[in-house]
């Protein structure tokens, strides 16, 4: 019994590793200056371990629960602060914890000499031990609560570069943007917790499970105000305008960002409470219509942007569409392995663009980028990328969701959009590729200075052909064993018996491969000056990322500041405080004609004061005369000043201030009047 | 004789800070005044936290109790006691003054003595206020924590300070008027001044609706809610620094808990008829006292309609009347206290280096003052209510309680709770990050050694409330309970 405490005890190391090394870092950091990843590494490399540990419990005996302390228990709210990890925990923790690692080795190197090398470790350790909290947590409470830690790493992450003002802009936009959003997550919460009585996930997830009393009009309202809070930390739209500008970031950090904590907290939030979302399709139908949405058009932007890391950043958002679709249509375990997939190979090119960036100073089309050793790692990267989605979206264990019993208008409009997607996707990753491969300046737009670069040499497209069959094969043997692990994890369509991979897996691979080749033609041929007018039309709208930014600054962020220094000029200072000084004035200025009176009792005050202060200079003898004689000599002098002040205020009629007088009077008399009745 | 210490130790804590003034009196020497003024709130201090170690946690009545009669003609007693509710604040209310000692260490350089007498006074009067018994001592001492912090803005406060003290006194002396009005009326009905049989003894409707209305209207100026709180950004950002803690941290306090000692258990049914008013309003503030801060630019005003949003969010937990609502707000009220006072300290060390509130004198302190950075974003992310500070429990837990009368508050809370991000940020942005903007921000000195002392603890407090808030939530629930139930009967 007290082996399987310890054995319990032993998974709290997974967060409190990395925890302890940020708090080291953060109280020492002055004194370990440059020195932060020896600490980091080895703390988040035994996080991995454990996790792996874990792993191998879980697979064995299914979910473990661990109970930490009460944290809040306040009339029927109960909070338990506690571990719930079971299948789905299990594989993102392995995710976080291991591109974790992988990323704080690489920043070792890469952030080698930089001012704020503490700081960066210790954040990054700090982001790596909230992503596994968030993960980790058994109470939707306490999700929120490392949800939101998230944003503020992310926050004091991005403005790294503090003395760029754009980094600091940028890193209150990202915060702001999933603020707002995470308004939704926090009702969300309030919502479960009116609906279901508890926070405690495994609780709730048995509650839908059992599928009680619930309407279904309550549960699509807490389904999407929760799907809001994901919307802002995956960047899906209208909120996907945050994670451009989280490259502000150094590059390791974006590898953070995009593959290992962050974003994927979205589509794990919804398959995590996959269960309730089940219950409700009008949610499922929002969530897939966000997802293409995203998808298809965050894949557009990408193919027209000039810089990588840009376009990276779009091609994440446009993959974290296909996740939420998949969520949206229900396949939430082909959601996890596209997740999975997508944090090793984003991690993988970031930290390719990050040496290449290193040299080149992000606008790559400027440069000679050939002799760079990163630019095949990256090519392979690129390529495993496109092929992963269309894998699994469209190949057997979900043709149903095409084809059979569901097929649908809607299931029809999802399938054509996403098969749209996989042929740009395809495009722009080949884009961006031959962008950092170009040989030499770019030259005169009519072709003639660009040289074709070598990318597709016999060796390498036999290279090419091997690892696709390679990956596909690899993918099918991983999917059949990973949709068996993970099935009891999620809620909605068991997918043990569709596990099997079909003919269909052709056609997406087919688009994919369309895409590839258009984009290499278009490429290696010599591009015309006459473009018809709707093409650049086109061309500028999403090389203006659909204008988002723009509209969002000039409606949102400007208007409500207007509103509020328009607020504060004419309601707070005009109005409010313009009332109050009336009645001041009012008064001041009878107590003056009232003055008259008052100086006969002034020159009695003033005479018994003047004793007062000769007993005390007398008393003084004994102490400190000053110590007494002195503040009452000041606060005279207030006095004075108030007195002084005062007379400023009299802006009014006599009558004026009678009224008031009267006004206050009435209200005295009637108070006094009516308790007396 | 161990007795004598520990069956008086309420009466102790009052004295302490009077014996202080007493003492400084006498002497002379800068250091020793300092010292002594120190040394006087740290026993305060170690005094409050035995309290808070020997405070029964089942008993949902009053503890510590003492009785003296005073003037027996009217019925009037010295009596002191704390529930849980009364406990949070009396902490809160040693815990401040010696970092605002410290605070003032060396920006104050003329009349130090007069200075530290009064902070001494307004600490002595303030335990006085959260633990009085008798509705006539509540009153009077109520009145005393004026009048220092009126001398504290005009004598040592900014350059606006004498019409910023003037609209203080003109708005503190409105709420006491009706204040006195409401406790003479339960006084004259009840024929006594003490609290609890105040709240035993059933008054004639009318009276009932006009008493309620004028200590309702009396504390929510103190509070301030929101159509009485121009005073407030006036005489928070001219005060000096200790001044600016004080008044924020702790007297602003005193609103919130006359609403839960008296209206709720005195007026319980007239409380259920002018909550849904009182919610709304409370939601306005949050979102005014928001847009208000948004459109500042002025550090201190900032912060002080940052305050007006946070005290709305307690009103809103006050009036949703559950144990999560009241409970909320009451643990609002503390944390407010530490994080507002913080971000006055810190502030105020800005101040105390360049003599200037604007924000545009600012940026890029990170390149001089890492350090300040770091405790200031603390303190900023705190002060919005990010999740693991303290903040966010109370208003989590007041957004719950309210979630149960109506869950259009809810959402209109969050609403603010986003432009505390906003504003809070926006800040952030302008005075931190990015390049000096003034010759006098190139050359600024990062915190030393007492400066970091001021504000360890306030950092330390804050994050520990926000991990673990089941000491000070266990400490108030069965006297939260009490009031709740008592609400509960109608």
């Amino acid at each position: 019994m007290e082996a399987l405490e310890l054995a319990m005890s032993i998974y709290t190391l997974i967060p409190l590793l990395p925890l302890a090394a940020a708090l080291t870092l953060t109280l020492f950091g002055e004194r370990l200056q440059g020195k932060g990843h020896r600490i980091v590494i080895p703390a988040v490399a035994a996080s991995f371990l454990v996790s792996v540990l874990a792993f191998i419990n879980v697979s064995a005996n299914g979910a473990i629960e661990v109970q930490l302390y009460r944290f809040l228990d306040v009339g029927q709210f109960k909070v338990d602060l506690g571990f719930f990890i079971d299948q789905l925990t299990v594989l993102i923790l392995l995710l976080v914890t291991g591109v974790s690692t992988i990323v704080q080795v690489y920043s070792s190197r890469y952030m080698t000499g930089d001012r704020r090398h503490s700081r960066f470790f210790a954040l990054t350790a700090l982001f790596t031990a909230a992503m596994t909290l968030l993960v980790m947590s058994s109470n939707l409470l306490l999700t929120f609560i490392f949800w939101e830690v998230m944003g503020i790493c992310s926050y004091l992450l991005i403005s790294h570069y503090a003395e760029r003002l754009p980094a600091a802009r940028a890193a209150t936009k990202v915060f702001l943007v999933n603020s707002v959003a995470d308004v939704g997550l926090g009702i969300g919460v309030i919502l479960t917790y009116l609906t279901f009585g508890t926070l405690d996930i495994p609780e709730i997830l048995n509650l839908a499970k059992a599928g009680g009393e619930y309407s279904t009009q309550s549960i699509t309202l807490l389904t999407l105000c929760l799907f809001c809070g994901a919307i802002g930390k995956s960047a899906q739209m209208p909120a996907h305008v945050w994670l451009p500008f989280a490259m502000e970031a150094p590059t390791p950090v974006s590898a953070l960002i995009h593959a290992a904590t962050m974003v994927n907290a979205g589509p794990f939030l919804l398959v995590r409470l996959s269960p309730i979302i089940v219950l409700s399709p009008t949610a499922m139908m929002v969530i897939a219509a966000v997802g293409a949405t995203t998808a298809v058009f965050a894949a557009l932007v990408s193919l027209t942007q000039t810089d990588v890391k840009r376009t990276l950043a779009y091609s994440t958002i446009s993959q974290l569409g296909f996740m939420t679709l998949l969520c949206g249509v229900g396949a939430f375990v082909a959601a996890i392995f596209h997740l999975i997939a997508h944090g090793f190979f984003k991690a993988f090119l970031f930290l390719s663009t990050g040496d290449i960036l290193a040299d080149t100073h992000r606008h790559l089309e400027e440069e000679d980028n050939t002799k760079l050793p990163a630019t095949k790692s990256l090519f392979i990267g690129a390529f495993i990328l496109s092929v992963v989605p269309p894998l699994i979206i469209f190949s057997g264990p979900y043709r149903y969701l095409w084809l059979s019993q569901d097929f649908t208008e809607a299931n029809v409009v999802l399938w054509i959009v996403s098969l749209g997607t996989i042929f740009v996707t395809a495009m722009y990753l080949f884009r961006s590729i031959t962008t950092v491969f170009r040989r030499g300046p770019p030259g005169a737009i009519d072709g003639t200075a660009t040289v074709t670069p070598k990318l597709f040499s016999g060796r390498q497209v036999l290279g090419m052909i091997i690892l696709a069959t390679a990956m596909v094969a690899v993918l099918v043997a991983v999917w059949r064993w990973f949709a068996g692990f993970l099935s009891p994890a999620v809620g909605g369509i068991p997918s043990r018996e569709t596990v099997e991979f079909s003919i269909w897996i052709l056609i997406p691979l087919a688009v994919a491969l369309a895409g590839w080749t258009i984009a290499y033609i278009r490429h290696t041929r010599p591009r015309s000056l006459e473009t018809p007018v709707w093409k650049k039309r086109l061309y500028v709208f999403f090389l203006n990322k659909g204008y988002f930014d723009e509209v969002y600054d000039v409606f949102l962020v400007g208007s409500t500041i207007n509103f509020a220094n328009w607020m504060w000029r004419k309601i707070d200072q005009s109005i409010i405080d313009r009332f109050v000084g009336s009645i001041a004035s009012a008064t001041l200025s009878v107590a003056r004609r009232l003055g008259v009176l008052d100086s006969a009792v002034d020159s009695r005050v003033m005479t018994l004061g003047s004793g007062t202060i000769s007993a005390a200079l007398w008393l003084g003898k004994f102490g400190d005369t000053a110590g007494i004689s002195k503040p009452v000599e000041e606060l005279g002098r207030g006095v004075d000043a108030s007195r002084r002040a005062a007379r400023k205020y009299e802006p009014h009629t006599l009558q004026h201030n009678i009224l008031v007088i009267v006004f206050w009077l009435i209200i005295a008399l009637g108070f006094f009047y009516w308790i007396t009745v | 004789m161990s007795s004598l210490f520990a069956d008086h130790i309420l009466s102790w804590m009052i004295a302490v800070p009077f014996i202080g003034m007493v003492a400084l009196m006498f002497l002379r020497e800068r250091s020793w005044v300092l010292y002594t003024a120190l040394g006087t709130t740290l026993i305060n201090a170690a005094l409050a936290f035995y309290l808070w170690m020997s405070f029964d946690l089942i008993e949902n009545g009053q503890q510590f109790v003492e009785r003296v009669e005073w003037m027996p003609t009217f019925g009037i007693q010295y009596a002191v006691g704390v529930d849980g509710i009364s406990l949070l604040l009396v902490l809160l209310t040693a815990f401040l003054p010696p970092l605002c000692i410290l605070s003032s260490w060396e920006s104050i350089t003329t009349r130090l003595k007069a200075f530290m007498m009064l902070i001494l006074l307004v600490e002595g009067a303030m335990l006085v206020v959260f633990t009085a018994l008798d509705a006539f001592l509540f009153f009077m001492m109520w009145e005393v924590t004026m009048i220092p912090m009126y001398f504290m803005i005009v004598l040592w406060g900014g350059p606006n300070r004498v019409a910023a003290g003037l609209k203080y006194v003109i708005y503190s002396l409105t709420g006491s008027l009706l204040l006195l009005m409401g406790i003479l009326g339960l006084s004259l009905q009840a024929g006594t001044f003490d609290i609890q049989a105040l709240s035993q003894f059933s008054y004639s409707p009318n009276s009932e609706f006009w008493i309620f209305i004028a200590l309702f209207l009396g504390f929510a100026i103190k509070l301030p809610m929101l159509p009485f709180h121009t005073w407030l950004p006036d005489a928070h950002s001219e005060a000096p620094t200790a001044g600016s803690v004080l008044l924020a941290g702790v007297l602003l306090k005193m609103g919130g808990y006359g609403l839960i000692r008296f209206c709720l258990p005195i007026f319980p049914e007239m409380a259920h008829s002018f909550a849904p008013f009182v919610l709304w309003l409370s939601v306005a503030g949050i979102l005014y006292g928001g847009y208000m801060a948004l459109a500042q630019t002025d550090l201190k005003r900032l912060v002080a309609y940052s305050s007006v949003s946070h005290m709305g969010f307690v009103t809103l937990g006050i009036f949703s009347f559950n144990n999560e609502g009241v409970e909320g707000a009451i643990l609002q009220m503390v944390t407010h206290g530490l994080t507002t006072g913080a971000m006055f300290l810190i502030v105020g060390q800005l101040y105390d280096r360049t003599h200037s509130r604007s924000i545009a004198d600012y940026g890029g302190l990170q390149q001089r003052m890492p350090r300040f950075v770091a405790i200031l974003s603390l303190f900023a992310v705190a002060s919005f209510g990010l999740p693991t500070t303290s903040n966010f429990i109370g208003e989590f837990l007041i957004l719950v309680g309210v979630s149960y009368q109506n869950f259009a508050f809810v959402v209109f809370a969050m609403g603010g709770i986003v432009l505390g991000a906003a504003y809070m940020l926006w800040m952030l942005q302008r005075v931190a990050f990015g390049e000096p903007r003034t010759e006098a921000a190139r050359k600024l000195t990062d915190l030393d050694f007492r400066e970091m002392l001021t504000v360890t603890p306030l950092a330390i407090a804050i994050i520990a409330i926000g991990v673990y808030p089941g000491p000070l939530l266990e400490a108030m629930d069965s006297s939260v309970t009490f009031v709740v139930e008592r609400l509960a009967e109608v």
